[in-house]
């Protein structure tokens, strides 16, 4: 049913250069089809973090364009369809769980009755309840970490982009999210995941892409990259991969 | 127009959630002014055009409090939303950038308000400020705090480090304003002190409140808010510039 939709992401000649001269992104194009769970996968540098957020709007493209459910991505309507769960912790110092949430559906344009009901719904969902009205700073990183999630989800987005979601966080936490990211998944929502565990991108992803130096070296299922690589572990598909 | 009124709120809530920082202590330390130079020394200095001292000082009191408050806060607000990379949540959202404009400048007029608005109740019981010209008052005040709240956007959006912000706020905004007459009428100045002040914009919206208040001051109310104007209206476009192009905010 998905995949009568338009693409979630289409990314189309995206080059990105920073003003330090540093080319991170160069003539990119990608498509991501609605509903996938889709892994992004490459060394530090290699342009993950530039692409994810130049479909949030947090960087000025230099050049090509990004569509996001057939709009261009800095259209409002766009914009209110991406939710973005950064690698960094990047939380209002100012705010408590309850006012960051609330203030984020808020940003994203949510009237007040559903900002509330939602904001209840995640609490709970991310095992949050007890630290309410405690603000960010007083958190545990697992805490903060779960409340970056229930941000991103709290305005229901149609894309979520999870930047290493799971980095640094211990093992129950990281199965927690597995699973909160699965059910979300199951629910229809497209998510588009960077990591740097190979066992989580073959573990959640339908389709991965490898990329390196600002340029896709290869897209496909796990099975599909094992065999185009003539390799039995994802493991040395990567490592083949970026060494070529 | 949602995303606009909550980050409004937001920008109101961080000014009431610090209050004792953000408008109390401004408040004591203008108070202490009005205490010391007006009411102690008052009875040594002979009246200033005509006015009692300490009722001089209250409209150059109020602006410096006011101003310098807009400033700080704007900066500290763009400064630490940037350096903690929560103004994503704003940069991402479906927010036009005039809406992200405006609800940044919002909390830095919302604090000076809050400011001006104490000392001037304090100053009415203390010392029986009068308010002469309340249509000049107000667009006084108004393009003064659009003016400091603007550059504390600026100012906060191209800062690198803490230093900068507080830079700009002691180095430059607290010794104009201080040599832009909120103690004394230009007027007595010798020469070429008196002439070098009107080179000093602060000196224009003093006397642009002051003449709000007391119904005179050293130049042409006209003048002073045109002045003030002037300055006002490129420094919100400049802000609104960075929102725009997303220069300083984006990388």
């Amino acid at each position: 049913m998905f995949r009568d939709d338009p693409p979630a992401l289409q990314l189309r000649g995206l080059t990105k250069r920073y003003d330090d001269g540093t080319l991170a992104l160069e003539d990119f194009n990608l498509e991501i089809h609605s509903g996938a769970f889709f892994g992004l996968l490459g060394p530090n540098g290699a342009g993950k973090t530039t692409l994810i957020s130049a479909v949030c709007n947090l960087l000025r493209v230099t050049e090509g364009e990004v569509l996001v459910f057939g709009q261009p991505h800095d259209t409002m309507e766009a914009r209110s369809w991406v939710g973005l769960a950064e690698q960094d912790i990047n939380l209002d110092r100012f705010l408590t769980v309850r006012e960051t949430l609330e203030y984020h559906g808020g940003y994203f344009g949510m009237d007040e009755d559903e900002i509330e009901d939602r904001a209840e719904e995640m609490i709970r969902a991310f095992g949050l309840t007890s630290k309410r009205d405690v603000r960010a700073p007083k958190l545990s990183g697992g805490q903060r970490r779960r409340l970056l999630l229930a941000r991103a989800l709290m305005h229901r987005p149609r894309l979520v982009i999870l930047d290493e979601p799971t980095a640094g966080v211990d093992f129950e936490l990281r199965q927690e999210l597995w699973d909160y990211i699965r059910r979300l998944h199951s629910e229809g929502t497209t998510i588009l995941l960077t990591t740097h565990y190979l066992d989580e991108a073959e573990l959640l992803c339908e389709e991965i892409a490898l990329i390196r130096g600002g340029h896709l070296i290869a897209r496909d299922s796990a099975d599909g990259l094992r065999e185009h690589f003539g390799v039995n572990r994802l493991e040395d598909v990567y490592v083949k991969a970026m060494a070529s | 127009m949602t995303g606009l009124v909550w980050l409004c709120r937001r920008e109101t809530l961080r000014v009431s959630k610090l209050w004792t920082q953000t408008v109390l202590a401004p408040v004591i330390s203008s108070m202490l002014f009005i205490l010391v130079f007006g009411l102690s020394l008052g009875g040594r200095i002979q009246q200033v055009s005509d006015v009692d001292y300490e009722v001089f000082i209250v409209p150059g009191l109020i602006t410096m409090g006011a101003v310098q408050a807009a400033f700080a806060n704007n900066a500290s607000t763009i400064f630490q939303a940037r350096f903690d990379r929560y103004i994503n949540d704003v940069l991402s959202a479906p927010m036009k950038p005039w809406q992200m404009t405006f609800g940044y400048t919002i909390g830095g007029i919302v604090r000076a308000l809050a400011i001006g608005i104490s000392l001037l109740i304090l100053a009415v019981v203390l010392v029986d400020v009068p308010i002469e010209r309340p249509f000049e008052l107000a667009l006084a005040i108004a393009l003064g705090l659009v003016l400091f709240a603007s550059l504390g956007l600026v100012v906060g959006i191209y800062a690198e480090t803490w230093d900068h912000t507080s830079f700009i706020q002691n180095i430059v905004i607290l010794p104009l304003t201080f040599v832009g007459g909120v103690f004394y009428s230009v007027t007595v100045l010798p020469s070429p002190w008196e002439e070098l002040s009107h080179f000093n914009p602060v000196f224009y919206l003093v006397n642009a409140v002051r003449f709000g208040f007391l119904g005179e001051s050293d130049v042409s109310v006209w003048l002073s808010l045109g002045v003030t104007a002037a300055l006002a209206i490129p420094a919100y476009a400049w802000a609104q510039h960075l929102f725009t192009t997303g220069k300083r905010l984006k990388s």
